[in-house]
């Protein structure tokens, strides 16, 4: 053979291993609404970047029948590429061939690739498209799916790790996703499930489709265990690259400085008028975060779960932040046991990344109830007040309004470590509201009055005008500084910018005991 | 059709009840449907009217399918409940009135706030199972809507 034949040769190996399962495949994934997976790298990195590694691997199984069965690049294709001019690796399988099922060497080149991603620093992108474990390779696959949950664990807190969930992800094979930092969904597509609706109707009786049980709304806003949820794969892959832009590449860096053209001395006169007078009433925190962010921009994280608690990230003079925030206008923003496990994932996350942490609190207390009781929230809550602690990044406080007993002190409080805590005049910071108070402090005078319904309400005056303030806190240290809400975005930036060169150690350990 | 003791504020009913199947449209249990209940104490005044003195009469095995497939005409068929514990203050929409998805169809106050508690789509407000001056339970049925 010459040269030249070799060359050839070599080129249509590559274009048929470009076809994948083979053209009927390809048009029944396009029918039922999915992309390929070659597509789906197109569209999610800058173009003309990827780079194929691995393409010529292919299974050696040989067991009933599998020896002469083709499998092209084994299901799923690995390499390198870049987002926004940053280099990420990643993954992404191939339902058209053979289901996008994992054996053996499916397996071992994803392991190949988040080895690479690991020694090289780089973000890991994990498009799963699988009908599960390929069971003709028996035990090896699941080796293989064992081998990628412990490099998922290795790679935890040293490089981001995203997960695309863009057709079945069932069984064993969920747990990948659940190991990585965040996952993206999207609708009619996406399902997760630990099994699916027929496991479930011979187990329990249940009857229940396979959006309801796993689809992206569910997973959004039930279960919490998606992050982000589109209605195309298109949006799904711009808002991949919008997350990556607020992230650094590993966790020795630090996040990117984008030039913001939002000046960083900008006040924000809508502040000042922003908290009801009447402290009953609520207001949405999202509008406070976007008139302090740069161009009012935020990308919020788990935005249908827990809404009680808005986590996210955005920009303050160009230099990303990790944004937590109590909703009021959500379960009046007390914290429950699933708004304390969101913002203490999200915290941990932002600690890992290097991004500084800003908090904004308008708490009213942990919400009681037997339910909250019966299901924990004592140890969920505890992750709140743990992940705060632990955090060594700058933090940041914003009191707006109410930060009342446990809840002040589990939202970013002096008390945690938290390097500046700012109040609004607004603020209330106390043991508890104004009317349990009075009652237990004043018991005896109000029982003794005359008009006892009168002597309460002079009780519960004189108790808020000397507690319910910022002022009381202030006097202590524990608030750095009363501000005016308008100047929230200059006060904000500056305080980071002096945090830059915080450096906090803690004691030498393997790894704490978070309650999880 | 099973028979069940039910103490209610000391006062003892005899209860009996028939799972629905298939046959019925999905009846979700809807907290102001009328309960067929036999009586074997004397009644209170709130009771379904049956006379006090009649001890534990059984109802005819007719009449109760016939009031469980009543109620489902009333609920629509998204459900709102309660977030938390907490006092219902005010109610703002009737049943009947059309609704956008984010439109305040009544106030809960707990936590001492008042949260507004919200049409999770556009449809038309089929039932309002709740009253101004209500204390409710997390996850007691507020008000339905029909798509």
């Amino acid at each position: 053979m010459s040269t030249e034949q070799k060359i050839r040769e070599m080129q249509n190996k590559k274009r048929s291993l470009q076809q994948g399962g083979g053209v009927s495949r390809i048009e029944k994934q396009h029918k039922s609404g999915k992309l390929t997976a070659r597509e789906r790298i197109e569209k999610l990195v800058d173009p003309g970047s990827f780079a194929e590694v691995d393409s010529f691997v292919t299974h050696r199984c040989t067991e009933f029948g599998m020896e002469k069965e083709n499998a092209p690049a084994d299901g799923v294709i690995i390499g390198y590429a870049t987002i926004n001019n940053r280099p990420v690796y990643l993954y992404s399988q191939d339902f058209t061939v053979r289901g996008g099922s994992l054996g053996e060497m499916h397996a071992k080149k994803i392991t190949k690739i988040m080895d690479m991603a690991m020694k090289m620093g780089c973000p890991i992108l994990c498009i799963n498209d699988s009908g599960g474990a390929r069971i003709q390779e028996g035990i090896d696959s699941l080796s293989g799916y064992g081998e990628i949950f412990f490099r998922n664990t290795m790679a935890s807190g040293v490089i981001p790790q995203i997960s695309v969930i863009l057709g079945p992800c069932a069984g064993g094979a969920v747990y990948s996703p659940a190991l990585t930092d965040f996952i993206f969904m999207v609708d009619h597509i996406s399902k997760m499930f630990i099994t699916g609706p027929q496991v479930v109707q011979a187990a329990t009786g249940e009857q229940v489709t396979e959006e309801d049980l796993g689809g992206a709304q569910t997973h959004n806003q039930v279960s919490g265990v998606a992050h982000f949820k589109y209605s195309t794969e298109e949006e799904c892959f711009t808002g991949i690259r919008s997350l990556l832009s607020y992230l650094p590449q590993n966790n020795l860096e630090d996040t990117l400085i984008y030039n913001s053209n939002d000046d960083l001395n900008r006040l924000a006169p809508e502040l000042n008028s922003i908290i009801p007078d009447n402290p009953n009433k609520s207001y949405d925190v999202k509008e406070v975060i976007r008139h302090i962010v740069d161009n009012g921009e935020f990308l919020e994280v788990q935005s249908l779960f827990a809404q009680n608690i808005v986590v996210g990230f955005a920009r303050l003079n160009g230099r990303s932040i990790g944004l937590i925030a109590n909703q009021p206008k959500v379960k009046a923003g007390a914290l429950d046991i699933d708004a304390s496990d969101k913002a203490a994932r999200f915290i941990r996350f932002c600690n890992c990344f290097n991004v500084p942490i800003v908090t904004l609190t308008d708490v009213p207390a942990f919400l009681p109830g037997i339910d909250q009781e019966y299901n924990g929230i004592i140890r969920h809550g505890a992750k709140l007040l743990y992940a705060y602690s632990e955090a060594t990044v700058p933090k940041v406080n914003v009191i707006l309004r109410k930060a009342y007993g446990g809840a002040y002190i589990a939202m970013s409080s002096k008390h945690l470590g938290t390097d500046l805590v700012y109040a609004w005049p607004t603020a209330e910071i106390a043991v508890m509201g104004p009317e349990g108070a009075a009652n237990i402090i004043f018991r005896k005078e109000i029982e003794k009055a005359e008009d006892p319904v009168a002597k309460r309400q002079e009780k519960i005056q004189e108790y808020r005008d000397r507690f319910t303030n910022p002022y009381a806190a202030a006097a202590r240290g524990y608030i750095d500084d009363v501000i005016e809400p308008e100047a929230t975005r200059p006060r904000l930036i500056s305080a980071l910018e002096m945090l830059q060169s915080k450096r906090e150690t803690r004691p030498p350990k393997k790894h704490g005991n978070i309650p999880l | 059709m099973r028979r069940f003791m039910i103490n209610v504020n000391g006062k003892s009913y005899e209860v009996e009840v028939e799972e629905i199947l298939d046959g019925v449209s999905a009846a979700p249990a809807v907290p102001l449907a009328p309960v067929p209940a036999v009586v074997s104490q004397p009644v209170p005044q709130t009771a379904p009217s049956q006379q006090s003195a009649a001890p534990a009469a059984q109802p005819k095995p007719a009449e109760q399918p016939q009031a469980a497939a009543v109620s489902p005409v009333k609920a629509g068929s998204v459900q709102v409940k309660a977030p938390m514990p907490g006092t219902i203050l005010d109610i703002r929409m009737q049943a009947g009135d059309s609704i956008k998805k984010g439109q305040v169809v009544l106030i809960l106050e707990a936590m001492k706030m008042e949260n507004e508690i919200m049409a999770p789509q556009d449809g038309i407000i089929s039932s309002i199972q709740t009253s101004k001056g209500t204390s409710v339970n997390s996850g007691d049925l507020l008000f339905t809507i029909n798509e």
